[in-house]
């Protein structure tokens, strides 16, 4: 029964993913009516709510066979490979040989654009006219995407860990620049990685009601050949009263220590 | 640069004993533009307004809520001292307090009258233990959470920083320099009882002027400031903000139950002023820069709210961010 019900269920997202999306394609948006997007006041498409991708991105962007610490996967990455210059490639090398203690997420530091996006855990979009509030569930940080229509600001030194970030709406899809980022995040648990002057450009785009594409171009001249594109879709988090229970994963070193405690070891209060 | 950063938190993570012994030396260094004059510019009104609960007839969100999002701080001082907010922190060496106590802002315990949290013996002792210690800790416990880039939590989120309202169809995202919290405008259930946070769980209701959020799942961790007072994970809060009709103030009033901690509910009082384009940026209560909108009038806005790009020198001398070593499997 189970397996008939998998089976059906499989030839199913089949036969649907087929009709989206042909082989090799992008899925192209739907205009259904029973499938029509959710759209803001002015008209926009409204991205509010819930989203976690299903992809595995972010155990490793690059195509690869399945391995101890990261399941099989055929990649996110247009053309299957991060053109990285020969010096950068090495770096890369050296990440990926330490990634169990070196991986930045490990320490539940922020994890960057585009990582947040990606790593497998819930992020609730907020919504207004004039920006969109990206809360994330793993280690709580909150990106501003502005789209007011202001510019970055003419002095771009912060390298802030999310970025600076200005968006415009293209059609029914939000083009995002982010910029003066720092170079303390990777881009997935192979460690794939970045310097300070990565400048990613996302296009954020509905699928259908519950799916968005997301897509992200990276450009970096200290560490890439040229510009490159991961792309992934991000699918709204339906199970019943689903919302984020925050994650300061962070505060596990100390947490124990508080209120008023010696911590596990000592026997606590 | 940021590498740079954490890595002199660590050293200094490393030197805890050592620094502690120093005056808080760095918490005296001003930031560009902050920490003027008596009291750092953080303790500015020596009294504030009651503000009654009524009816809201000011501007509307496009979901009926009043509108009140924007910039926010507290006006009458920082977290070192609760029930003194503007004498001194424990150890009191950071500064002098503002004048005899009969002329400083009255303690933000608002009930019961003596200004005095009315906690049990056992909870009592504990709060002044971490209160002697504080200037010199020698053990984890007695280190400030919040110069751990911990939470600030509740209460102490809205005497710290300056930070911001934004408002959902549905919801009010308080965003604060050290964490951020969403009030779900539900009648929804509180997360199950074990789960315990630092920022608890919030379900609200506006009733006219005043925003009602029952705070639950509260993990205790955050403390309320350097004075070492707190609640348990038993504690229950109810925050009433209540806004001034034009909007332009409001004031924090929150009701803590912990039969665990205290010997009867008791209430904090904290008053909070907006800040707008006709406010100087200041580094503190109001540290944003002005959005690069070429035509547009002035607006402010704030940069990321990343402890490592906020934090400094304090909570007794002893700093630092857990930079090293793994500290998840997932």
């Amino acid at each position: 029964m189970t397996q008939r019900l998998t089976l059906t269920g499989a030839l199913a997202l089949a036969l649907l993913a087929g009709a989206v999306a042909p082989a090799n394609a992008a899925p192209k948006p739907v205009a259904s009516a029973a499938n029509a997007i959710p759209r803001d006041a002015a008209g926009h498409p409204d991205f509010s709510g819930i989203w976690q991708t299903l992809s595995e991105a972010d155990y490793d962007l690059e195509p690869h066979a399945g391995r101890r610490d990261a399941p099989p996967s055929a990649g996110v990455v247009e053309g299957d490979v991060i053109p990285y210059l020969p010096a950068a490639l090495e770096h890369r090398k050296k990440n990926f040989a330490g990634r169990t203690n070196d991986d930045p997420r490990l320490r539940c530091f922020v994890l960057g654009v585009p990582r947040g996006v990606y790593y497998p855990a819930p992020f609730q979009i907020l919504q207004r006219a004039e920006d969109l509030t990206l809360v994330h569930q793993f280690g709580n940080q909150v990106r501003v995407i502005h789209k007011d229509g202001s510019l970055h600001p003419e002095e771009l030194h912060k390298e802030q860990w999310l970025g600076d970030n200005r968006a415009h709406w293209e059609g029914d899809t939000l083009v995002n620049d982010v910029t003066d980022v720092n170079d303390e995040t990777w881009l997935d648990r192979a460690g794939n990685y970045h310097s300070e002057k990565l400048h990613v450009v996302e296009r954020w785009q509905f699928v259908d009601k519950d799916t968005i594409q997301y897509r992200a171009t990276l450009d970096d001249a200290k560490v890439f050949s040229r510009p490159w594109t991961v792309e992934v879709l991000l699918n709204r988090r339906r199970d019943a009263n689903f919302r984020l229970i925050e994650d300061y994963c962070y505060t596990f070193e100390y947490a124990d220590h508080y209120p008023h405690r010696d911590g596990p070891q000592k026997g606590g209060q | 640069m940021k590498k740079n950063i954490l890595i002199a938190w660590a050293a200094l993570a490393v030197a805890t004993p050592v620094i502690a012994q120093a005056p808080q030396a760095q918490d005296q260094a001003p930031r560009q533009g902050q920490r003027q004059g008596q009291g750092g510019g953080l303790s500015r009104e020596r009294s504030f307004p009651a503000i009654a609960s009524g009816p809201w007839n000011g501007q509307r969100t496009a979901d009926g809520q009043p509108d009140v999002a924007g910039f926010y701080s507290n006006t009458i001082g920082n977290h070192s001292n609760f029930t003194d907010p503007q004498g001194r922190q424990p150890g009191g060496n950071e500064r002098a307090p503002l004048g005899p106590r009969s002329e400083r802002a009255p303690s933000r315990v608002s009930d019961p009258a003596d200004g005095q949290i009315p906690y049990l013996p056992a909870a009592r002792a504990l709060q002044e233990d971490f209160a002697k210690n504080f200037s010199n800790p020698v053990k984890a416990r007695y280190v400030e959470p919040l110069a751990r880039c911990a939470p600030a939590g509740v209460p102490k989120s809205f005497m710290w920083h300056g930070f911001e309202i934004r408002q959902y169809p549905g919801s009010v995202l308080f965003w604060f320099d050290s964490g951020w919290r969403l009030i779900h405008l539900d009648n929804g259930k509180p997360l199950p009882e074990q789960i315990k946070l630092w920022n608890g769980d919030s379900h609200g209701h506006w009733e006219g002027n005043t925003l009602v959020v029952n705070v639950t799942n509260n993990n205790g961790k955050a403390l309320f400031g350097r004075q070492g007072d707190f609640m348990s994970e038993n504690a229950t809060v109810v925050e009433r903000f209540i806004f001034q009709p034009d909007g332009q103030r409001f004031n924090y009033v929150a009701t803590f139950t912990d039969p665990t901690v205290y010997s009867r509910p008791w209430t904090a009082t904290i008053p909070v002023r907006r800040f707008t384009a006709q406010d100087k940026p200041d580094g503190w209560h109001f540290d944003v820069h002005a959005v690069n909108a070429p035509g547009q009038p002035l607006r402010y806005e704030h940069d990321e709210r990343i402890c490592a790009e906020n934090n400094g020198g304090f909570g007794g001398g002893a700093v630092g961010v857990p930079g090293e070593g793994v500290l998840i499997a997932r």
